[in-house]
């Protein structure tokens, strides 16, 4: 007669560590939205002043940037951006994809900044890029945290299923 | 908060309404603002014109009384708040009584410009609006016309463009109150859409998805206690088949359970039969 011997469970505080490092870099990658709105906000301060704070540019870059284009393009410019910009947000919150582009929206949004800065209509237009802004910017924070806390609460339901399985 | 699902369907569709209907509104107010601006400088560049030709005769005659009458009776009304004729070397020759003098800079950088300048025709003017002090200040160049050039009473040379030049500034308050007016009514118009755009949301979520999921949530629970399916409140049919599914899932339970019930009784009754 053999006597039959239990195998020995593999340790698990490795995967457990991996999991706990997992949700650290969610909690991270969840606050980038954030981080960006906060950039944003300092562009913002920035542009209010219509960046006075900033050595005025010399005659030959300026001439070699050339004549900033008409205001009015611009704004219709913007008016296209914004409402593209919302619609493929909210299609990447209805389609549950992973949040990209955030950063690309604010290199976008300065550049309208720097567009009416050099077409020397930014003070009139100022509050309207910042409404349009924080919009963008706001849905994709709201877009970012939201599918990254999905991410957090399945990692933590596979660490209390470990924690199961070590008590 | 946000882990609730309604605050989850509402905070995105709220944010991208309202978030795109105030910078449309903004965007809206700055292409209005800039269009009754402009229109409020054409107006006042016409009245400038205006004043000009009622004073063409009395400077071909080289009346000043007449002309300085006309500068100050213009100069009385309470709108106007600075009016005055300078000659080709930009000194004052004619002026009115209303001087603020947050005007004389802008009416300086005016004349300064207009020295600097050679030639001069009808579309030569300058014109300036101060928003925060609510001025609209206009200066055009008073043109040697045909008219005065070949009189034999005031003779001007025909190379010279310019006889002097006219400045008017009127006070922009009427302006600046139908613009505050119209600011005050895109943010009503703005709140109204965040608490249409609220309620609407809620109300049609509310009303098409989450009242019948907490139906069939109550259903369920009731099922897993042991209800029969005939014993469940009647559910509507706005979660189309996952409904009908679940009642038919508690329904082959119930089933089973009697199946298992009556293959049990024979059963006992064996047991107990015979003793």
């Amino acid at each position: 007669m053999t006597q039959e011997t239990e195998a020995p469970l593999p340790d698990i505080n490795p995967l457990r560590k991996q999991v706990q490092a997992k949700i650290k870099r969610l909690e991270l990658l969840s606050s980038t939205g954030l981080w960006i709105l906060a950039l944003f906000t300092a562009l913002s301060m920035g542009a209010f002043r219509n960046f006075d704070f900033l050595p005025p540019l010399s005659d030959g870059i300026r001439a070699a940037l050339g004549v900033g284009p008409p205001v009015k393009y611009i704004n219709w410019a913007l008016v296209v951006y914004g409402f593209s910009a919302i619609i493929l947000i909210l299609t990447q919150m209805a389609s549950d994809n992973k949040p990209r582009g955030a950063l690309a929206h604010f290199g976008y949004l300065g550049a309208f900044y720097l567009f009416y800065h050099f077409s020397e209509g930014l003070r009139e237009n100022f509050w309207a890029i910042f409404a349009v802004g924080l919009t963008i910017l706001g849905l994709q924070s709201y877009h970012v945290w939201n599918y990254y806390h999905e991410k957090i609460h399945e990692q933590n339901e596979i660490l209390h299923e470990l924690d199961k399985l070590l008590d | 908060m946000f882990d609730n699902l309604i605050a989850r369907a509402i905070v995105p569709v709220t944010i991208a309404v309202t978030g795109f209907v105030i910078f449309g509104c903004i965007l809206l107010y700055t292409f209005v603002k800039q269009d009754m601006t402009s229109e409020a400088i054409g107006y006042l560049s016409n009245c400038a014109d205006t004043v000009i030709k009622s004073t063409s005769v009395a400077m071909m005659e080289d009346d000043r009384n007449s002309i300085q009458n006309i500068v100050s009776n213009i100069g009385t009304r309470s709108n106007v708040e600075y009016i005055r004729i300078y000659d080709q070397e930009g000194t004052v020759q004619f002026s009115g009584e209303n001087e603020p003098e947050g005007q004389s800079k802008t009416v300086d950088d005016h004349i300064n410009e207009f020295l600097q300048t050679d030639t001069f025709t009808k579309d030569t003017a300058l014109h300036d609006i101060d928003h925060a002090h609510g001025h609209i200040t206009v200066s055009l160049p008073i043109l040697n016309e045909p008219t005065c050039m070949t009189s034999a009473c005031h003779f001007h040379s025909e190379s010279e463009d310019a006889l002097g030049f006219f400045t008017i500034a009127i006070s922009s308050d009427s302006l600046e109150e139908s613009l505050a007016m119209l600011r005050y009514r895109m943010m009503v118009f703005s709140v109204m859409v965040l608490f249409l755009t609220i309620g609407g949301v809620t109300a049609l979520l509310r009303m098409n998805l989450f009242l019948p999921i907490l139906r069939l949530t109550y259903n369920a629970e009731q099922a897993a206690q042991g209800v029969a399916e005939s014993g469940l409140p009647k559910s509507d049919h706005k979660l189309g088949k996952l409904n009908k599914d679940f009642r038919q899932l508690v329904k082959q339970r119930d089933e089973a359970v009697q199946q298992i019930k009556a293959m049990e009784s024979p059963d006992k009754n064996v047991d107990d039969g015979p003793r």
